[in-house]
Protein backbone atom coordinates (compact mmCIF):
# COMPACT_ATOMS: atom_id res chain seq x y z
CA UNK A 1 0.00 0.00 0.00
CA UNK A 2 1.79 3.72 -1.15
CA UNK A 3 1.94 6.11 2.04
CA UNK A 4 -0.79 8.43 0.65
CA UNK A 5 -3.22 6.14 0.52
CA UNK A 6 -5.97 7.41 2.95
CA UNK A 7 -7.17 4.71 5.71
CA UNK A 8 -10.94 4.27 7.07
CA UNK A 9 -12.85 1.88 8.79
CA UNK A 10 -15.72 1.06 6.49
CA UNK A 11 -16.35 2.31 3.55
CA UNK A 12 -19.82 2.07 1.91
CA UNK A 13 -20.10 1.41 -2.06
CA UNK A 14 -23.42 3.07 -2.69
CA UNK A 15 -25.40 5.76 -1.24
CA UNK A 16 -29.02 4.78 -1.93
CA UNK A 17 -31.31 3.88 0.46
CA UNK A 18 -29.42 1.13 2.56
CA UNK A 19 -26.06 2.53 1.86
CA UNK A 20 -27.42 5.55 3.79
CA UNK A 21 -28.45 3.19 6.50
CA UNK A 22 -25.06 1.25 6.72
CA UNK A 23 -22.93 4.75 6.31
CA UNK A 24 -24.92 6.58 9.17
CA UNK A 25 -24.85 3.33 11.59
CA UNK A 26 -21.52 2.82 11.38
CA UNK A 27 -20.60 6.61 11.56
CA UNK A 28 -22.74 6.77 14.75
CA UNK A 29 -20.72 4.36 16.43
CA UNK A 30 -17.56 6.25 15.97
CA UNK A 31 -15.91 4.27 12.86
CA UNK A 32 -14.61 6.42 10.47
CA UNK A 33 -16.81 6.00 7.58
CA UNK A 34 -16.24 6.52 3.78
CA UNK A 35 -19.86 6.54 1.76
CA UNK A 36 -19.30 6.98 -2.24
CA UNK A 37 -22.34 7.54 -4.46
CA UNK A 38 -22.03 8.59 -8.12
CA UNK A 39 -24.67 10.91 -8.18
CA UNK A 40 -24.95 14.44 -6.91
CA UNK A 41 -26.93 13.38 -3.37
CA UNK A 42 -28.28 10.42 -2.17
CA UNK A 43 -31.23 8.36 -1.96
CA UNK A 44 -30.72 6.11 -5.17
CA UNK A 45 -33.98 4.85 -6.07
CA UNK A 46 -36.19 6.93 -3.72
CA UNK A 47 -34.37 10.46 -5.31
CA UNK A 48 -32.27 9.65 -8.56
CA UNK A 49 -35.72 7.37 -9.54
CA UNK A 50 -38.00 9.09 -8.13
CA UNK A 51 -39.73 6.08 -6.59
CA UNK A 52 -42.20 7.98 -4.50
CA UNK A 53 -43.18 5.29 -1.91
CA UNK A 54 -41.63 3.61 1.09
CA UNK A 55 -42.56 0.09 1.32
CA UNK A 56 -42.04 -2.30 3.30
CA UNK A 57 -41.44 -0.22 6.26
CA UNK A 58 -45.29 -1.52 7.96
CA UNK A 59 -46.07 -4.95 8.94
CA UNK A 60 -48.91 -6.42 6.64
CA UNK A 61 -52.24 -6.70 8.80
CA UNK A 62 -55.90 -6.80 8.64
CA UNK A 63 -56.75 -4.22 10.76
CA UNK A 64 -57.02 -0.85 9.72
CA UNK A 65 -53.32 1.51 11.27
CA UNK A 66 -49.60 0.69 10.09
CA UNK A 67 -46.99 -0.50 12.77
CA UNK A 68 -43.64 -0.42 11.72
CA UNK A 69 -41.78 -3.66 11.36
CA UNK A 70 -38.42 -2.37 12.08
CA UNK A 71 -37.33 -0.19 14.41
CA UNK A 72 -34.03 1.67 14.05
CA UNK A 73 -33.24 3.49 10.73
CA UNK A 74 -36.26 2.71 8.98
CA UNK A 75 -38.26 3.92 12.17
CA UNK A 76 -36.13 7.51 11.86
CA UNK A 77 -36.39 8.01 8.19
CA UNK A 78 -40.17 7.40 8.37
CA UNK A 79 -40.56 9.81 11.20
CA UNK A 80 -38.71 12.59 9.16
CA UNK A 81 -40.58 11.83 6.24
CA UNK A 82 -43.68 12.32 8.08
CA UNK A 83 -42.63 15.48 9.56
CA UNK A 84 -41.44 17.15 5.54
CA UNK A 85 -44.37 16.15 3.78
CA UNK A 86 -46.87 15.73 6.56
CA UNK A 87 -48.28 12.59 5.05
CA UNK A 88 -48.92 9.52 7.16
CA UNK A 89 -48.94 6.24 5.91
CA UNK A 90 -51.38 4.86 3.26
CA UNK A 91 -53.31 1.31 3.04
CA UNK A 92 -53.40 0.61 -0.99
CA UNK A 93 -55.46 -2.83 -1.27
CA UNK A 94 -53.92 -5.08 1.65
CA UNK A 95 -50.60 -2.95 2.00
CA UNK A 96 -49.85 -0.14 4.26
CA UNK A 97 -46.92 2.32 2.17
CA UNK A 98 -45.03 5.59 2.76
CA UNK A 99 -45.67 8.00 0.87
CA UNK A 100 -42.09 10.05 0.06
CA UNK A 101 -40.91 13.16 -1.65
CA UNK A 102 -37.63 12.61 -3.45
CA UNK A 103 -36.84 16.09 -2.74
CA UNK A 104 -37.56 16.05 0.66
CA UNK A 105 -35.59 12.66 0.82
CA UNK A 106 -32.46 14.34 -0.95
CA UNK A 107 -32.39 17.00 1.80
CA UNK A 108 -33.32 14.60 4.82
CA UNK A 109 -30.05 12.49 3.87
CA UNK A 110 -27.79 15.71 3.77
CA UNK A 111 -28.70 16.54 7.05
CA UNK A 112 -28.18 13.10 8.85
CA UNK A 113 -25.01 12.69 6.83
CA UNK A 114 -23.86 15.95 8.05
CA UNK A 115 -24.80 15.87 11.16
CA UNK A 116 -22.17 12.72 11.66
CA UNK A 117 -18.69 13.97 12.34
CA UNK A 118 -16.78 10.55 11.34
CA UNK A 119 -19.06 10.34 8.12
CA UNK A 120 -17.43 11.57 4.68
CA UNK A 121 -19.01 11.67 2.20
CA UNK A 122 -17.93 11.40 -1.63
CA UNK A 123 -20.63 11.80 -4.23
CA UNK A 124 -19.95 11.99 -7.78
CA UNK A 125 -17.30 9.37 -7.40
CA UNK A 126 -17.64 5.49 -8.49
CA UNK A 127 -15.50 2.84 -6.84
CA UNK A 128 -14.57 0.73 -9.99
CA UNK A 129 -12.34 -2.06 -8.50
CA UNK A 130 -11.70 -3.80 -5.23
CA UNK A 131 -8.62 -5.83 -4.18
CA UNK A 132 -8.20 -7.82 -0.90
CA UNK A 133 -5.08 -7.48 1.46
CA UNK A 134 -4.10 -8.90 4.60
CA UNK A 135 -5.63 -6.37 6.94
CA UNK A 136 -8.61 -4.97 4.82
CA UNK A 137 -9.55 -3.59 1.35
CA UNK A 138 -7.71 -1.34 -0.94
CA UNK A 139 -10.87 0.13 -3.06
CA UNK A 140 -10.28 2.27 -6.57
CA UNK A 141 -12.63 4.86 -6.86
CA UNK A 142 -13.07 7.03 -9.95
CA UNK A 143 -14.31 10.43 -10.58
CA UNK A 144 -13.27 13.33 -12.53
CA UNK A 145 -10.60 14.15 -11.00
CA UNK A 146 -8.81 10.95 -11.49
CA UNK A 147 -8.69 7.60 -9.66
CA UNK A 148 -7.73 7.40 -6.03
CA UNK A 149 -7.12 4.33 -4.27
CA UNK A 150 -8.37 3.96 -0.50
CA UNK A 151 -8.13 1.73 2.50
CA UNK A 152 -10.80 -0.30 4.35
CA UNK A 153 -10.96 -2.30 7.05
CA UNK A 154 -14.23 -3.60 6.36
CA UNK A 155 -16.46 -2.87 3.36
CA UNK A 156 -20.37 -2.67 2.48
CA UNK A 157 -21.27 -3.20 -0.95
CA UNK A 158 -24.79 -1.44 -0.80
CA UNK A 159 -24.54 -0.81 -4.25
CA UNK A 160 -27.78 -2.87 -5.55
CA UNK A 161 -25.90 -4.62 -8.29
CA UNK A 162 -23.34 -6.66 -6.21
CA UNK A 163 -20.61 -4.28 -7.96
CA UNK A 164 -18.23 -5.77 -5.10
CA UNK A 165 -18.62 -9.26 -6.41
CA UNK A 166 -18.41 -8.44 -9.86
CA UNK A 167 -15.43 -6.69 -9.20
CA UNK A 168 -14.26 -10.17 -7.30
CA UNK A 169 -15.49 -12.28 -10.34
CA UNK A 170 -17.30 -14.33 -8.18
CA UNK A 171 -19.70 -15.41 -5.60
CA UNK A 172 -23.26 -13.54 -7.51
CA UNK A 173 -25.73 -15.15 -9.38
CA UNK A 174 -28.41 -13.43 -12.19
CA UNK A 175 -31.73 -14.44 -12.94
CA UNK A 176 -32.03 -14.82 -17.05
CA UNK A 177 -33.08 -11.93 -18.91
CA UNK A 178 -36.98 -12.96 -19.61
CA UNK A 179 -37.12 -13.77 -15.84
CA UNK A 180 -35.70 -10.40 -14.38
CA UNK A 181 -38.17 -7.76 -12.62
CA UNK A 182 -38.72 -4.99 -15.41
CA UNK A 183 -37.80 -1.25 -14.15
CA UNK A 184 -39.41 1.23 -13.36
CA UNK A 185 -39.27 4.89 -14.85
CA UNK A 186 -40.75 7.45 -12.89
CA UNK A 187 -41.36 11.04 -14.09
CA UNK A 188 -42.76 14.49 -12.80
CA UNK A 189 -46.09 15.91 -14.25
CA UNK A 190 -47.29 19.70 -13.45
CA UNK A 191 -51.45 19.16 -13.67
CA UNK A 192 -53.04 21.65 -12.39
CA UNK A 193 -56.01 19.33 -11.18
CA UNK A 194 -56.59 17.30 -7.79
CA UNK A 195 -55.49 13.92 -8.59
CA UNK A 196 -57.56 11.75 -6.99
CA UNK A 197 -59.51 8.56 -8.10
CA UNK A 198 -62.04 9.40 -10.18
CA UNK A 199 -59.49 11.44 -12.45
CA UNK A 200 -57.06 8.06 -11.89
CA UNK A 201 -60.22 5.99 -12.99
CA UNK A 202 -61.20 8.75 -15.94
CA UNK A 203 -57.40 8.29 -16.65
CA UNK A 204 -57.15 4.58 -17.37
CA UNK A 205 -60.02 5.10 -19.49
CA UNK A 206 -58.46 7.71 -21.79
CA UNK A 207 -55.51 6.20 -22.06
CA UNK A 208 -57.54 2.94 -23.61
CA UNK A 209 -59.33 5.12 -25.86
CA UNK A 210 -55.87 6.44 -26.89
CA UNK A 211 -54.36 3.59 -27.67
CA UNK A 212 -57.42 1.91 -29.20
CA UNK A 213 -57.09 5.59 -31.58
CA UNK A 214 -53.44 4.29 -32.32
CA UNK A 215 -52.40 8.05 -31.09
CA UNK A 216 -50.43 6.51 -28.16
CA UNK A 217 -48.49 3.38 -28.16
CA UNK A 218 -49.92 0.51 -26.60
CA UNK A 219 -46.83 0.03 -23.95
CA UNK A 220 -48.53 3.44 -22.70
CA UNK A 221 -51.09 0.95 -21.17
CA UNK A 222 -47.96 0.21 -18.43
CA UNK A 223 -48.49 3.90 -16.97
CA UNK A 224 -50.08 4.90 -13.86
CA UNK A 225 -50.55 8.33 -12.27
CA UNK A 226 -50.23 9.64 -8.92
CA UNK A 227 -50.44 12.62 -6.76
CA UNK A 228 -47.33 13.99 -5.18
CA UNK A 229 -48.23 15.28 -2.11
CA UNK A 230 -47.71 18.74 -3.81
CA UNK A 231 -50.03 20.80 -5.53
CA UNK A 232 -49.87 20.84 -8.58
CA UNK A 233 -47.65 17.87 -8.76
CA UNK A 234 -48.43 14.38 -9.82
CA UNK A 235 -45.60 11.63 -10.66
CA UNK A 236 -46.29 9.07 -13.68
CA UNK A 237 -44.96 5.47 -14.17
CA UNK A 238 -44.24 3.44 -16.40
CA UNK A 239 -42.98 -0.26 -15.93
CA UNK A 240 -40.78 -0.55 -18.81
CA UNK A 241 -40.91 -3.92 -21.12
CA UNK A 242 -36.98 -4.47 -21.92
CA UNK A 243 -36.39 -4.41 -25.05
CA UNK A 244 -37.49 -5.39 -28.43
CA UNK A 245 -37.25 -9.30 -26.88
CA UNK A 246 -37.64 -9.72 -23.12
CA UNK A 247 -33.96 -11.93 -24.04
CA UNK A 248 -32.28 -9.28 -24.28
CA UNK A 249 -33.18 -7.15 -21.27
CA UNK A 250 -29.82 -6.61 -19.41
CA UNK A 251 -30.11 -3.84 -16.04
CA UNK A 252 -26.20 -3.88 -16.10
CA UNK A 253 -25.45 -2.68 -20.01
CA UNK A 254 -25.67 1.01 -20.62
CA UNK A 255 -26.72 0.95 -23.92
CA UNK A 256 -29.66 -1.38 -23.41
CA UNK A 257 -30.67 0.48 -20.36
CA UNK A 258 -30.27 3.71 -22.23
CA UNK A 259 -32.36 2.50 -25.13
CA UNK A 260 -35.11 1.91 -22.64
CA UNK A 261 -34.82 5.46 -20.73
CA UNK A 262 -35.26 6.76 -24.18
CA UNK A 263 -38.27 4.55 -24.92
CA UNK A 264 -39.60 5.63 -21.82
CA UNK A 265 -39.49 9.49 -22.15
CA UNK A 266 -41.08 8.67 -25.54
CA UNK A 267 -44.39 7.19 -24.09
CA UNK A 268 -44.64 9.50 -21.37
CA UNK A 269 -44.37 12.59 -23.65
CA UNK A 270 -46.87 11.34 -26.27
CA UNK A 271 -48.95 10.39 -23.85
CA UNK A 272 -49.61 13.24 -21.66
CA UNK A 273 -49.21 15.57 -24.57
CA UNK A 274 -52.07 13.73 -25.58
CA UNK A 275 -53.92 14.11 -22.42
CA UNK A 276 -53.61 17.52 -22.13
CA UNK A 277 -55.09 17.82 -25.26
CA UNK A 278 -57.95 14.90 -24.63
CA UNK A 279 -59.66 16.15 -21.20
CA UNK A 280 -60.25 18.73 -18.77
CA UNK A 281 -58.94 16.84 -16.29
CA UNK A 282 -55.38 16.94 -17.90
CA UNK A 283 -55.61 20.54 -19.50
CA UNK A 284 -52.48 22.62 -18.99
CA UNK A 285 -50.43 19.60 -17.89
CA UNK A 286 -47.17 19.24 -18.68
CA UNK A 287 -44.24 16.90 -18.03
CA UNK A 288 -42.09 18.96 -15.10
CA UNK A 289 -38.99 16.53 -14.92
CA UNK A 290 -37.10 13.56 -15.42
CA UNK A 291 -35.48 10.81 -13.38
CA UNK A 292 -31.65 10.53 -13.13
CA UNK A 293 -31.94 7.61 -14.19
CA UNK A 294 -34.56 4.14 -14.76
CA UNK A 295 -35.86 2.37 -11.06
CA UNK A 296 -33.67 -1.31 -11.23
CA UNK A 297 -35.39 -3.51 -9.67
CA UNK A 298 -33.69 -6.51 -9.53
CA UNK A 299 -30.07 -7.47 -11.27
CA UNK A 300 -27.00 -9.34 -9.54
CA UNK A 301 -27.61 -10.95 -6.18
CA UNK A 302 -24.77 -11.99 -3.71
CA UNK A 303 -24.17 -15.71 -3.08
CA UNK A 304 -24.39 -15.42 1.24
CA UNK A 305 -23.78 -18.04 4.00
CA UNK A 306 -27.38 -18.30 3.41
CA UNK A 307 -29.92 -17.71 1.08
CA UNK A 308 -33.90 -16.54 1.60
CA UNK A 309 -35.83 -18.47 -0.27
CA UNK A 310 -39.16 -17.42 -1.86
CA UNK A 311 -40.83 -20.37 0.32
CA UNK A 312 -39.38 -18.55 3.71
CA UNK A 313 -41.43 -15.56 2.66
CA UNK A 314 -44.40 -17.22 2.00
CA UNK A 315 -44.13 -19.36 5.59
CA UNK A 316 -43.13 -16.28 7.09
CA UNK A 317 -40.10 -17.91 7.96
CA UNK A 318 -38.44 -17.03 11.15
CA UNK A 319 -34.68 -17.55 12.15
CA UNK A 320 -32.35 -17.17 15.26
CA UNK A 321 -30.01 -14.60 14.11
CA UNK A 322 -32.65 -12.37 11.81
CA UNK A 323 -31.65 -8.81 11.47
CA UNK A 324 -34.54 -7.68 9.91
CA UNK A 325 -38.19 -8.48 9.13
CA UNK A 326 -39.28 -8.50 5.25
CA UNK A 327 -43.33 -7.52 5.40
CA UNK A 328 -43.71 -6.75 1.74
CA UNK A 329 -45.35 -9.43 -0.56
CA UNK A 330 -43.24 -10.90 -3.35
CA UNK A 331 -44.11 -8.34 -6.10
CA UNK A 332 -43.54 -9.59 -9.12
CA UNK A 333 -43.16 -7.21 -12.28
CA UNK A 334 -41.56 -9.87 -14.92
CA UNK A 335 -43.81 -8.04 -17.47
CA UNK A 336 -45.38 -4.76 -18.19
CA UNK A 337 -48.47 -5.84 -17.15
CA UNK A 338 -49.18 -4.74 -13.51
CA UNK A 339 -47.57 -6.54 -10.54
CA UNK A 340 -48.13 -10.04 -9.36
CA UNK A 341 -48.44 -10.16 -5.81
CA UNK A 342 -47.95 -13.49 -3.52
CA UNK A 343 -48.62 -12.59 0.12
CA UNK A 344 -47.23 -14.64 2.95
CA UNK A 345 -49.50 -17.17 5.23
CA UNK A 346 -51.70 -15.21 7.62
CA UNK A 347 -49.92 -12.09 7.20
CA UNK A 348 -46.66 -13.02 8.69
CA UNK A 349 -43.36 -11.18 8.65
CA UNK A 350 -40.49 -13.33 7.44
CA UNK A 351 -37.02 -12.99 9.18
CA UNK A 352 -33.98 -11.70 7.21
CA UNK A 353 -31.09 -14.30 8.45
CA UNK A 354 -27.55 -12.33 9.39
CA UNK A 355 -25.90 -14.88 6.93
CA UNK A 356 -27.75 -13.35 3.75
CA UNK A 357 -25.49 -10.00 4.72
CA UNK A 358 -22.30 -12.11 4.35
CA UNK A 359 -20.77 -13.18 1.51
CA UNK A 360 -19.79 -16.69 1.23
CA UNK A 361 -15.83 -17.31 2.68
CA UNK A 362 -15.08 -13.99 2.83
CA UNK A 363 -14.39 -11.85 6.41
CA UNK A 364 -14.81 -8.18 6.59
CA UNK A 365 -17.32 -7.71 3.19
CA UNK A 366 -20.81 -7.38 3.98
CA UNK A 367 -24.11 -6.83 1.93
CA UNK A 368 -27.14 -4.46 2.20
CA UNK A 369 -30.10 -3.74 0.03
CA UNK A 370 -31.75 -5.25 -2.62
CA UNK A 371 -28.57 -7.44 -3.81
CA UNK A 372 -27.96 -8.86 -0.14
CA UNK A 373 -28.56 -13.14 -0.74
CA UNK A 374 -31.54 -14.03 -2.13
CA UNK A 375 -32.80 -15.79 -4.71
CA UNK A 376 -34.95 -14.71 -7.37
CA UNK A 377 -38.35 -14.85 -5.72
CA UNK A 378 -37.60 -13.69 -2.03
CA UNK A 379 -35.63 -10.63 -3.71
CA UNK A 380 -39.09 -9.56 -5.06
CA UNK A 381 -40.06 -9.18 -1.33
CA UNK A 382 -36.95 -7.92 -0.10
CA UNK A 383 -35.66 -5.12 -2.37
CA UNK A 384 -38.20 -2.29 -1.62
CA UNK A 385 -36.65 0.85 0.62
CA UNK A 386 -38.25 -0.07 3.70
CA UNK A 387 -36.57 -2.90 3.98
CA UNK A 388 -33.53 -1.80 2.46
CA UNK A 389 -32.74 0.32 5.05
CA UNK A 390 -33.19 -2.30 7.77
CA UNK A 391 -30.44 -4.69 5.96
CA UNK A 392 -28.19 -1.81 5.11
CA UNK A 393 -28.45 -0.83 8.94
CA UNK A 394 -27.65 -4.29 9.71
CA UNK A 395 -24.95 -4.01 7.55
CA UNK A 396 -23.46 -0.94 9.04
CA UNK A 397 -23.18 -2.65 12.37
CA UNK A 398 -22.16 -6.01 11.12
CA UNK A 399 -19.41 -3.95 9.58
CA UNK A 400 -18.19 -2.09 12.89
CA UNK A 401 -18.63 -5.14 14.80
CA UNK A 402 -16.11 -7.18 12.71
CA UNK A 403 -13.40 -4.07 12.84
CA UNK A 404 -12.91 -5.90 16.69
CA UNK B 1 -50.48 -7.70 -24.20
CA UNK B 2 -49.61 -6.92 -27.99
CA UNK B 3 -51.85 -9.67 -29.42
CA UNK B 4 -54.64 -8.33 -27.95
CA UNK B 5 -54.29 -4.84 -28.43
CA UNK B 6 -53.82 -6.49 -32.68
CA UNK B 7 -57.21 -7.78 -31.22
CA UNK B 8 -59.16 -4.29 -30.87
CA UNK B 9 -61.11 -3.24 -33.81
CA UNK B 10 -61.73 -6.87 -34.91
CA UNK B 11 -65.42 -7.56 -34.63
CA UNK B 12 -66.26 -11.41 -34.20
CA UNK B 13 -69.27 -13.44 -33.97
CA UNK B 14 -67.35 -15.56 -30.78
CA UNK B 15 -68.06 -12.80 -28.31
CA UNK B 16 -69.81 -13.57 -25.13
CA UNK B 17 -72.98 -12.47 -23.97
CA UNK B 18 -73.03 -10.01 -21.01
CA UNK B 19 -71.63 -12.26 -17.70
CA UNK B 20 -73.67 -12.98 -14.38
CA UNK B 21 -71.55 -11.73 -11.56
CA UNK B 22 -70.71 -15.00 -10.80
CA UNK B 23 -69.11 -15.62 -14.61
CA UNK B 24 -67.43 -12.49 -14.15
CA UNK B 25 -65.77 -13.68 -11.10
CA UNK B 26 -63.99 -16.67 -12.66
CA UNK B 27 -63.26 -14.97 -15.98
CA UNK B 28 -61.28 -12.24 -14.14
CA UNK B 29 -59.56 -15.15 -12.72
CA UNK B 30 -58.83 -17.01 -15.65
CA UNK B 31 -57.27 -13.66 -17.09
CA UNK B 32 -55.27 -13.12 -13.98
CA UNK B 33 -56.88 -9.48 -14.09
CA UNK B 34 -57.04 -10.02 -10.28
CA UNK B 35 -57.33 -12.85 -8.37
CA UNK B 36 -60.44 -13.34 -6.07
CA UNK B 37 -61.33 -15.81 -3.72
CA UNK B 38 -62.87 -18.83 -4.74
CA UNK B 39 -65.77 -17.66 -2.36
CA UNK B 40 -65.73 -14.07 -3.32
CA UNK B 41 -69.11 -12.42 -2.87
CA UNK B 42 -70.91 -10.50 -5.54
CA UNK B 43 -71.10 -7.59 -3.91
CA UNK B 44 -67.36 -7.69 -3.03
CA UNK B 45 -65.01 -4.69 -2.91
CA UNK B 46 -63.03 -5.31 -6.11
CA UNK B 47 -60.70 -2.59 -5.17
CA UNK B 48 -59.79 -3.45 -1.91
CA UNK B 49 -59.45 -6.96 -3.95
CA UNK B 50 -56.31 -5.04 -6.35
CA UNK B 51 -58.44 -3.28 -8.70
CA UNK B 52 -55.81 -1.07 -9.47
CA UNK B 53 -55.66 1.62 -12.07
CA UNK B 54 -53.52 -0.27 -14.16
CA UNK B 55 -55.63 -3.35 -13.62
CA UNK B 56 -58.87 -0.71 -15.05
CA UNK B 57 -56.76 -0.23 -18.13
CA UNK B 58 -56.05 -4.41 -18.63
CA UNK B 59 -60.00 -5.32 -17.92
CA UNK B 60 -61.00 -2.37 -20.17
CA UNK B 61 -59.22 -4.13 -22.95
CA UNK B 62 -60.05 -7.62 -21.70
CA UNK B 63 -63.88 -6.58 -21.73
CA UNK B 64 -64.09 -5.48 -25.35
CA UNK B 65 -62.11 -8.65 -26.58
CA UNK B 66 -64.41 -11.32 -24.49
CA UNK B 67 -67.53 -9.28 -24.80
CA UNK B 68 -67.48 -6.81 -27.51
CA UNK B 69 -68.49 -3.98 -25.63
CA UNK B 70 -66.27 -0.34 -25.60
CA UNK B 71 -65.87 1.07 -22.18
CA UNK B 72 -64.61 4.43 -22.14
CA UNK B 73 -63.67 7.35 -19.56
CA UNK B 74 -66.83 8.06 -18.46
CA UNK B 75 -68.14 4.65 -17.46
CA UNK B 76 -65.14 4.26 -15.28
CA UNK B 77 -66.45 5.24 -12.37
CA UNK B 78 -66.13 3.60 -8.75
CA UNK B 79 -69.63 3.25 -8.50
CA UNK B 80 -69.83 1.18 -11.72
CA UNK B 81 -66.46 -0.70 -10.85
CA UNK B 82 -66.63 -0.94 -7.14
CA UNK B 83 -68.17 -4.70 -7.47
CA UNK B 84 -68.61 -7.64 -9.64
CA UNK B 85 -72.45 -6.71 -9.80
CA UNK B 86 -72.41 -3.54 -10.66
CA UNK B 87 -69.77 -4.41 -13.23
CA UNK B 88 -71.96 -7.10 -15.01
CA UNK B 89 -74.45 -4.07 -14.84
CA UNK B 90 -72.40 -1.90 -16.50
CA UNK B 91 -71.58 -4.74 -19.18
CA UNK B 92 -75.04 -5.28 -19.53
CA UNK B 93 -76.27 -1.70 -20.00
CA UNK B 94 -73.43 -1.57 -22.90
CA UNK B 95 -74.10 -4.54 -24.71
CA UNK B 96 -77.74 -3.90 -25.38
Amino acid sequence: MSPGVRRFDVAVVGGGSAGLAAAITAARSGARTLLIERHGFTGGMGTASLVHSFCGLYLLRDEPGAVLANPGFSAEIAERMIAATGIGPLRVGRVDVLPQHPVDFVRIADEMIAAEPTLELMLHAEASAVERDAEGWLLKIASRSGAVEIFASTLVDASGDAMVAAWLGEGFTMAAATQLQRPAYVFGVHNPSVMGDAMRLRTSGLLVEGVRSGIIPSTALGLSFRESGRLGEIFGTIDLTGGDTAGDFDPLDPVCLGKLEVEGRRIAATTVEWLAGRDDTWKGSYISHWPVRAGIRESRRWLGEAVLTGADVLAGKRFEDEIALATWPMEFRENAKGPKLRFPENNRPCGIPAGCLKPRGMDRLFVGGRCISADHDAQASIRVMGTCFATGEAAGKMAVDALG
Amino acid sequence: MGTRIALFARMDSSKQMSPNPTELIDWMNGEGLLELDWDFPEDGDLFAAGLDSMAVMQLVVAVEDEYGVELGPDDLTRENLATPTTLAKLIAGKSS
